[in-house]
């Protein structure tokens, strides 16, 4: 018996051996010149299956709508990739899919990754390809940011979304100023998204008095009861920031079993009103209620015709956004390449030129001329009504 | 004293459900020398099966029949479903490699593992399915129950431990008490000799399937009705009834009840008492421990041969 266990394990740790083997990084093909007037491609990366496919789904829908109708108005033909990176797998199809596109001369920019540990795996990849990124999500500071002197993100990186470094301070100062916490507990998930987002909301609370417990789950938790058994009991809010929502809707109901009041309050990656629809919860996101913006009434209602069936989320209007960043990158090196992108890095070099009016988000947008990220950006906070619908409080 | 009372129940509901498992991994076990590395992946299908029943009886805000029958109809449904998916596997898996070399029936476990997970991650997606058993009558299988020094037991929890261990006894009876258990038992002990008595070992074969995967179909409900099920909850799950199974040693079925319960227990403890990070270190770590200083388990004999 003891031997046909020993046996088993060797075969587990081997297959997992092959698995990381696999996923590691390659060199990219070199790229070659295109002409502007043949089929450009673009690739949206996101999770499209998985606990974070709804998050996907809602980007991938915005980049179609992005990709149909404004690449034509620009004079454009390009092709919409798509790469899906369920969360349940880590960075490894992120990591496959970078070095597949990175192969593809035509492909020449990226929409995403969606998550920050995938942004963080492939970025390596893209940038030795000099392929744009823009991601619509990935909020992880070290990024764009030097972090205690290390930055994860290469020059190649963008995101048209603020960071964490704004998100948590954001729903730091919510929980401290308007909600009044005394004692709240920090969760991370053992990823980079939580534990970055983690990080900065505990030493902002401790820098204002509030008393922090930290508490780390791995990411594979399903079963939260051990870890509401050690939320004190006179805790106040719960920051969870978890990538699937339906763990948030979890722990909020095991707190109620364990008699505990607490507020569970979810990050972005708890954004989905489907799934985490527990009472007098909290999530933050980097967009608004677009519905609201006058200048997006057109782009709303045609989404709404191409998309009948889906509502409208926070994840989708940054999308619709980086699309439109790409395509006029690639407008304006075409012009300068005289109708022939001499390699995919001109558009790259072109990133940072573009300012859009009448963002998406509202106002316009343009580049922070010290990092990738955007000017000014701003998180919004949405509080969880009683039949689940989420009302933008802050 | 509430908040080992708290970890404790942590720990004997989590610790049931890793029973439930253990127990399907030590009958397999026993009676077939085998190691079925898809039954944590038959918990999962389990649990897949007992959520589409859930759904085609109006779903938990809204069924169509009383909750107590609600809940007796899943169950029900993931143990005939997950018993009909255990004997496919047998036949079709590891009947044709009984004679084989040992390592390759270990093989074709982990393929039938990975074939599972695989198949419903492309069917349903990899994304979580809640129960949302606390839209059940208004939140009544969380709100009602009783208190022990100040802390709360809701109805869901007594369900989930009550069925296990009715299930567990219910299993000892089976096996102890009938003739097919004594079948069952005798195939454990040589089964050449059992054949040569008469035994149809085919059938006792097929029968421990049968059992070991409804148990799993059990827990993976008892499971599903607490937290969100997913494609590949079965690994980490198989896993750990794995290990309980290690621990109350392989082919002991109170060993397998006992080893869940402390699994649980020192899951829930770890978190509680130490650090809610490496409480997956923990179990391992009592995995190897006992492989290392007491292979045969708790409860495990030590195999003696004559050579």
């Amino acid at each position: 018996m003891k031997k046909a266990i020993v046996v088993a394990f060797a075969v587990i740790a081997a297959s997992i051996v092959a698995t990381a083997a696999h996923g590691g990084p390659k060199v990219a093909v070199a790229s070659q010149s295109v002409s502007c007037s043949s089929t450009l491609k673009i690739a949206m990366v996101t999770p499209i299956t998985g606990a974070a496919g709804f998050l996907g789904t809602e980007q991938l829908s915005w980049a179609k709508y992005a990709v149909s109708t404004l690449a034509p108005k620009m004079g454009l033909k390009v092709q919409l990739l798509q790469g899906d990176t369920p969360v349940e797998q880590g960075a490894a199809p992120a990591l496959t899919l970078a070095q597949k596109f990175a192969a593809d001369s035509k492909v020449v920019g990226i929409i995403g990754p969606s998550t920050s540990g995938d942004a963080e795996a492939s970025a390596q990849t893209y940038y030795h390809a000099g392929i744009a990124q823009i991601s619509p999500s990935a909020t992880d500071t070290p990024l764009t940011y030097a972090v205690n002197g290390k930055k994860l993100g290469t020059p190649t990186f963008f995101r048209d979304v603020p960071a964490n470094n704004v998100e948590g301070p954001t729903i730091a100062a919510y929980i401290t100023n308007t909600l009044k916490a005394k004692n709240v507990v920090v969760f991370d998930f053992q990823e980079p998204y939580s534990q970055g987002l983690a990080a900065t909301i505990s030493s902002y609370l401790t820098a204002h008095g509030v008393n922090v417990t930290r508490l780390s789950a791995p990411n594979t938790t399903t079963d939260y009861s051990s870890y509401v058994t050690k939320v004190p009991s006179n805790t106040n809010v719960v920051v969870f920031p978890t990538q699937q929502p339906p763990a948030a809707q979890t722990f909020a109901e095991q707190l109620v079993e364990q008699g505990k009041s607490a507020v569970v309050f979810g990050g972005d990656g708890a954004d989905a009103p489907a799934q985490f629809k527990y009472p007098g919860g909290y999530v933050a996101n980097f967009a608004p209620d677009i519905s609201g913006i006058a200048s997006d009434a057109g782009i709303v209602a045609g989404w709404k015709k191409a998309n009948p069936t889906m509502t409208l989320g926070s994840f989708g209007p940054p999308t619709y956004g980086a699309v439109q960043i790409m395509l006029n990158a690639i407008k304006i090196a075409c012009a300068k390449d005289k109708g022939t992108l001499k390699s995919r890095a001109d558009v790259f070099h072109n990133v940072k030129k573009v300012t859009i009016k009448n963002w998406i988000l509202g106002g316009t947008f343009k580049w922070s001329t010290k990092t990738n990220d955007p000017l000014n950006g701003h998180f919004y906070i949405f509080k969880i009504q009683s039949n689940g619908s989420y009302k933008l409080v802050n | 004293m509430q908040f080992f009372i708290q970890l404790s129940l942590d720990g004997l509901t989590i610790g049931s459900v890793y029973a439930l498992v253990a127990l399907g991994y030590t009958l397999i076990y026993g009676v077939l020398k085998l190691l079925n590395f898809a039954h944590g992946d038959v918990f999962m299908v389990g649990s897949f099966i007992g959520y589409g029943v859930l759904q085609a009886l109006g779903g938990a805000s809204d069924p169509v029949v009383p909750v107590w029958l609600l809940l007796v109809l899943v169950t029900l449904a993931a143990m005939v479903g997950c018993a009909v998916l255990g004997v496919v596997i047998e036949r079709f898996a590891y009947r044709p490699l009984r004679n084989a070399p040992r390592i390759a029936p270990l093989i074709s476990a982990l393929g039938v593992s990975f074939f599972l997970s695989n198949s419903m991650q492309l069917e349903f997606g990899a994304q979580q399915f809640n129960y949302a058993s606390y839209n059940l009558s208004g939140g009544a299988l969380y709100f009602h129950g009783f208190d022990l020094d100040h802390v709360h037991i809701p109805l869901l929890r007594i369900i989930t431990i009550g069925s296990a261990f009715a299930l567990m006894v219910v299993l000892w009876f089976l096996v102890n008490r009938t003739r097919t258990g004594k079948a069952m038992r005798a195939t454990s002990f040589d089964r050449e000799a059992a054949a040569m008595l008469g035994i149809d070992i085919d059938r006792v074969i097929v029968f421990t399937f049968i059992l070991g995967s409804a148990l799993a179909g059990a827990a993976g409900v008892m499971f599903a009705l607490r937290v969100p099920t997913f494609a590949a909850v079965g690994f980490t799950t198989g896993l750990k009834g794995f290990t309980a199974a290690v621990i109350g040693g392989i082919g002991s079925i109170p060993g397998a009840m006992v080893g869940g319960i402390l699994l649980g227990c020192a899951e829930s403890y770890t978190a509680g008492y130490w650090t809610t990070a490496w409480s997956d270190l923990v179990v391992f770590s009592i995995l190897i421990a006992f492989m290392i200083f007491r292979p045969q388990g708790l409860f495990g004999r030590v195999d003696i041969r004559k050579v």
